[in-house]
């Protein structure tokens, strides 16, 4: 497997991220979910999501990136698997009949819980759609891990079993694929066999995040750290380091940040854009009103009116420092340190995405520190090889793109 | 008062008791009052108009200092009113009432209006009256950012007892999109509290901060209500203030030419109206 593929999302920097919200329903109650509003109510209509693309797709002026990625997000997606399908036909023969520039340069993504994978109806897409076709399966671990926070909704049984049978028809149909796992406290305790249980399930790619709300107790940095050094040592005493990739693990993090030379913003809130079942647009995903807490949702415009530029010129002109408190700015170990631009809003003292939220920064720390272990320890290992490790650090520099 | 401070007190439109005046009058002060408002005949009184169909009754008596609200069509198809004005007046401030629904058809008719009216100031200047305006003077006397600053050198105090970032915000409790957000910042109970106060400084602007459109008043309560930010401006605005800007610049050019005023002072040319296209890419 070529280390290049890993971590690098499809035509990086160059592709339109548009998000069809087409269910906020979904089968998991997931205890870390950001989603607040899930409801089984709000499914998209068809017709909402063919203004949509009508309108995005006449104004090739406003949307000018060379390639697009149709995402499709709940809830749950494949609860809605027959709208998507219509969805993705009207797409494709819409992009063939205005000879769009996107008809050559497209991409539908999907991130699944992974429970009907296996149904027919979703099988069938998959393959008529195979060379246009992102599919992640979200799987947290080992059942312990998984089963501790992706629970059904009603029973509140664990959902590993039913995800993991899932898992070997899903890598036949994409080899390279990769899960993304969501870490919050009172999971901590099991990161290292879970990692190590994906690897050993056959998934070379993990994605894997700290959750960006204030969830964090007392003693989680530690506890933390301990378990990325063992994780660590695992990795790199057993030669996993060759065909498996953790996203925690990363060389360009954990370093100061010139101010001058360093002054992007971490999120790609505004240059995507989302779609709900009532026709707005927003920011992103995490902008509509089912994700926030104690904000109102940033609506930007709707297929009728279009877009309202000047709600997304906060997006747009948004940068690290101007949004950051000074501790950050000053901050010994910034690079690696994300945050989402959704939960910062949510969290802020009045309604801006001008407020970075810290409440990672504990959690950051103690990546850092044990991602220093994990370098160090490869080093000596290896004798420093350059050329390798600068190969790795290539791959992983986009890793935000995978953190949302 | 102690601190040599000046109070600006707005006048409602109808006869103050006579114990406010006294009050009043023991402190240095300025009074901005309605131009129909029974007389408070005072050099440092601020006149302000409403619209611009009144203007040619109004007795403008020497070196007034006076506003103009009005619609920004008004301006456009009004020049004439206006310019009527400059050669009686110290200073005269125009204050657009609608910018948030200008849209982009407006914009070559603004152009003209403010040529027109350079014809006029140009005139005054070489018979040696500075008359100053906001949209086309101020420009040319400034060399940095010379904004509202409100919520960071001012602050309102409105008749409900709460302090406000500004009148607009107490008058205007119209839709501002993102809920319905409280946007007084305490009250005389408890005292002053404006969270994310860094919001309305300049350097926490990212485009204000890259912009020479010094006499731009970088409203914060038209950027809240058009961006959902305060610190970030809508299109349309920075447009209008470009133009006022190039505008100034013409101007200062052609009294260069017919005066010795202002030898040394220079507007360099740019190439956009809006800094959102000139903006970093980091």
């Amino acid at each position: 497997m070529s280390q290049q593929t890993i971590f690098l999302p499809w035509q990086e920097g160059s592709a339109k991220s548009i998000t069809f919200i087409v269910t906020k329903d979904c089968q998991l109650a997931c205890k870390y979910c950001y989603l607040v509003g899930k409801n089984s109510k709000e499914r998209m209509p068809f017709e909402i999501a063919k203004g949509a693309i009508d309108y995005i797709l006449h104004h090739e002026e406003i949307f000018p990136d060379e390639s697009v990625v149709w995402e499709f997000i709940g809830g749950e997606p494949f609860l809605e698997i027959e709208l998507i399908d219509k969805i993705c036909d009207y797409l494709k023969i819409e992009m063939y009949r205005l000879n769009h520039h996107w008809f050559n340069s497209y991409r539908f993504s999907f991130s699944t819980n992974g429970i009907n994978y296996h149904e027919p109806r979703v099988q069938e897409f998959i393959h008529k759609n195979i060379n246009h076709l992102s599919i992640g399966i979200t799987i947290d671990g080992t059942q312990k891990k998984h089963d501790l926070n992706r629970i059904y909704k009603g029973n509140g049984k664990g959902t590993y079993e039913d995800v993991v049978k899932n898992i070997p028809l899903w890598l036949r149909d994409f080899p390279y694929g990769g899960t993304k796992v969501t870490v919050s406290s009172k999971d901590i305790p099991y990161i290292k066999d879970s990692i190590l249980h994906l690897f050993s399930l056959g998934i070379h790619e993990v994605s894997i995040n700290c959750v960006f709300e204030n969830v964090w107790q007392e003693g989680d940095d530690i506890l933390f750290e301990d378990q990325l050094c063992d994780l660590a040592d695992e990795i790199i005493d057993l030669g996993l380091n060759e065909d498996y990739q953790c996203s925690f693990f990363n060389d360009q993090i954990g370093k100061p940040l010139d101010p001058t030379l360093f002054n992007q913003n971490w999120c790609g809130a505004g240059k995507m854009l989302s779609i709900d079942a009532t026709g707005n647009f927003y920011p992103c995903t995490r902008f509509a009103q089912y994700s926030l807490r104690d904000k109102h949702a940033w609506i930007v415009g709707n297929i009728y009116d279009g877009i309202d530029q000047n709600k997304l010129r906060p997006f747009l002109t948004l940068d690290r420092l101007t949004q950051s408190p000074d501790k950050c700015i000053k901050c010994e170990v910034a690079s690696g340190c994300a945050w989402c631009q959704g939960e910062n809003y949510d969290a802020a003292d009045t309604p801006t995405i001008y407020q970075r939220s810290t409440a990672i920064c504990k959690m950051h720390k103690a990546r850092v520190r044990a991602n220093n272990y994990y370098w160090n320890k490869l080093h000596r290992k290896l004798g420093i090889e350059e050329e390798k490790t600068s190969k790795h650090k290539e791959s992983m520099c986009s890793e935000y793109n995978s953190y949302c | 008062m102690k601190q040599n401070l000046s109070v600006q007190i707005v006048f409602p439109s109808y006869e103050l008791p006579k114990e406010y005046l006294t009050v009043i009058g023991q402190i240095d002060h300025t009074i901005i009052t309605e131009s129909t408002t029974p007389t408070l005949s005072s050099k440092n009184s601020i006149y302000v108009h409403s619209g611009l169909t009144n203007l040619p009754q109004f007795d403008f008596l020497k070196d007034l200092n006076v506003v103009i609200r009005c619609k920004f069509s008004e301006i456009i198809h009004g020049g004439h009113l206006i310019a009527s004005v400059f050669p009686f007046v110290r200073r005269l401030n125009i204050v657009m009432t609608d910018i948030e629904v200008i849209n982009g058809e407006d914009l070559d008719g603004y152009n003209n209006t403010l040529n027109s009216l350079s014809d006029v100031i140009l005139k005054e200047y070489v018979r040696g009256h500075f008359v100053q305006t906001n949209l086309l003077t101020d420009r040319f006397m400034l060399d940095e950012m010379n904004n509202c600053n409100a919520g960071i050198e001012t602050i309102t105090l409105a008749p409900d007892g709460k302090f406000y970032i500004c009148p607009a915000f107490y008058f205007d409790s119209g839709d501002y999109g993102l809920g319905d957000s409280c946007f007084n910042v305490g009250d005389l109970e408890n005292g002053l509290h404006i969270p994310n106060i860094r919001l309305y400084d300049l350097e926490h602007a990212p485009l204000c901060r890259i912009c020479d459109a010094y006499q731009c008043k970088r409203c914060v309560w038209l950027n809240r209500k058009t961006t959902y930010e305060v610190n970030t401006p809508s299109h349309e605005q920075c447009v209008i203030t470009h133009i006022e800007r190039n505008a100034s610049r013409s101007l200062l050019k052609r009294i260069q030419e017919k005066t010795t005023l202002l030898p040394n002072k220079v507007i360099k040319e740019i190439n956009y109206l809006d800094p959102f296209d000139i903006k970093p890419n980091y």
